[in-house]
């Protein structure tokens, strides 16, 4: 028993030394895979089916397919391309943090697009004709009126939907990144003990599902505060 | 597309295998969350605290790590339980298949905990008190109304649920269960193609995804037909 306890007092430095890469990954992909969602979004519902069809293919491919598989793809599929290595983009994908991001912001984005269409659908129809009513353009009543209402009727789904991009952040472990989870696996390797090493990791997760849900739960009670009087 | 002569039947075995681990793990899935909402909903403190213990815990956890530590915990717990008999062993695990499948099934079984939990709650009182009335017993109320109609509740998060179960069969591959990613790796290997291989594994997974979006599409409309015919 007491052997187990100096093994977590060990591991949990070694793998916390990930901790940087983990949050590194989840700030940098949940903050482009935001702009991109946005960007889907109003492809989605501009009405003009040249943007709508390439942003509901997009969603479909990305939605449809094991994150993993996206990761492999993106890292050991591209160098198959002559042209790819030598283009640009080579400098980003030659890295495996560039392909993680590039995976991780491409798939969270297609699942928050989503989020963010159904809080769009969830205004209240009555208001938008409100706004009409009050002589608003289009324009005016999206940016005033849909898009504050919908923001609020999409965080309880959207900070479900960061949870989940912190634990995919874990898979990029298997491209050779340090993170949490690639540090624990060699804590693994070198102990033998799953129960200790993968039960901190456990834990240091935990931790940040449970500081994630408590930021967006303020950020909702903020947003709905008008309606709680 | 040549490379890919020769493989066909490994991707096809690949695909049966993940087929199975679905199957296997959907069955599982419905047990968890359905014992999960019944200790939710129970007055039983400790179920109550076990249960919610158990959806935070695999809820917000990665799915690999939970893997991880379910074939690798589970295989030193089995190695020393087979030392005590015989000494000689050396190593013991739960084959992958079986690892694999009980580990998603616990994780995607938290998520349907919430569902058939909320779905239950959802029931109209009038309904069970109409059953008590005409006398029915409370497991007649159960099988006879309350899961029809918590069924349709809980439907479309269930048909999201099938669909991460379906995703998560390619974690799988991680401690080497030879299902259509680890096949991939194989014919990179020797072909040298990773981007044929992998593309394909993605079509593979988009099809499966695709049949399990059309089923749920066709149950949930099954499910509502009474409701179509009052409109």
């Amino acid at each position: 028993m007491g052997e187990s306890v100096d093994l977590i007092i060990e591991s949990i430095p070694q793998i916390l030394m990930g901790l940087g890469l983990t949050l590194e990954l989840l700030f940098l992909s949940g903050i482009l895979g935001l702009m991109l969602a946005i960007t889907v979004l109003l492809m989605r519902i501009s009405g003009n089916p040249l943007l709508t069809w390439p942003a509901m293919i997009y969603i479909y491919i990305f939605r449809g397919t094991p994150i993993l598989i996206q990761i492999f793809i993106i890292y050991y599929g591209l160098s198959q391309f002559e042209w790819i290595r030598e283009s640009i983009l080579w400098t980003l994908l030659r890295e495996p943090f560039g392909c993680g991001i590039l995976a991780l912001t491409l798939n969270t984005g297609a699942y928050v697009s989503e989020i963010l269409r159904g809080g769009v659908l969830g205004v209240d129809r009555g208001l938008l004709e409100a706004g009409s009513a009050l002589g608003l353009s289009k324009r005016h009543r999206f940016i005033y009126i849909t898009t504050p209402i919908a923001v609020r009727l999409a965080i309880p789904a959207y900070s479900n939907d960061v949870i989940s991009l912190m634990k995919s952040t874990a898979l990029v472990s298997t491209i050779t990144l340090l993170d949490m989870m690639g540090y624990a696996r060699i804590v693994y390797a070198e102990t033998y003990a799953p129960y200790e090493v993968f039960t901190s990791l456990m834990v240091i997760y935990l931790i940040i599902t449970w500081i994630i849900q408590r930021a967006f739960g303020l950020f909702e009670k903020r947003m709905s505060r008008h309606i709680r009087k | 597309m040549e490379a890919l002569t020769g493989w066909w039947d490994e991707f096809f075995w690949g695909s049966v295998v993940v087929v199975e681990v679905f199957f296997v793990a959907l069955i599982l899935m419905v047990l968890f969350g359905l014992l999960g909402a019944a200790a939710k909903l129970s007055d039983n403190k400790l179920a109550q605290k076990i249960a919610s213990g158990y959806t935070i815990v695999f809820r917000g956890t990665p799915e690999i790590l939970v893997l991880l530590l379910f074939y690798f915990g589970s295989a030193i717990a089995l190695t020393s339980i087979a030392q005590i008999f015989d000494p000689e062993i050396k190593y013991v695990d739960i084959p992958p298949f079986w690892a694999g499948s009980f580990a998603i099934a616990l994780i995607v079984g938290s998520y349907a905990t919430e569902t058939f939990r909320g779905a239950f709650q959802g029931v109209d009182p009038g309904q069970v008190e109409a059953a008590r009335a005409l006398g029915l017993s409370n497991f007649k109320t159960f099988i006879y109304i309350k899961t029809p109609a918590m069924w349709r509740l809980a439907l479309p998060p269930f048909g999201n649920h099938m669909l991460s179960l379906i995703k998560d069969t390619a974690l799988i591959s991680v401690i080497g269960l030879e299902e259509t990613v680890f096949i991939a790796e194989q014919a990179t290997g020797t072909t040298g193609e990773p981007f044929t291989m992998f593309f394909l594994v993605g079509l593979i997974y988009l099809l499966f995804s695709t049949i399990i979006t059309l089923s749920v599409m066709v149950l949930e409309k099954y499910s509502n037909k009474h409701l179509e015919v009052s409109n």
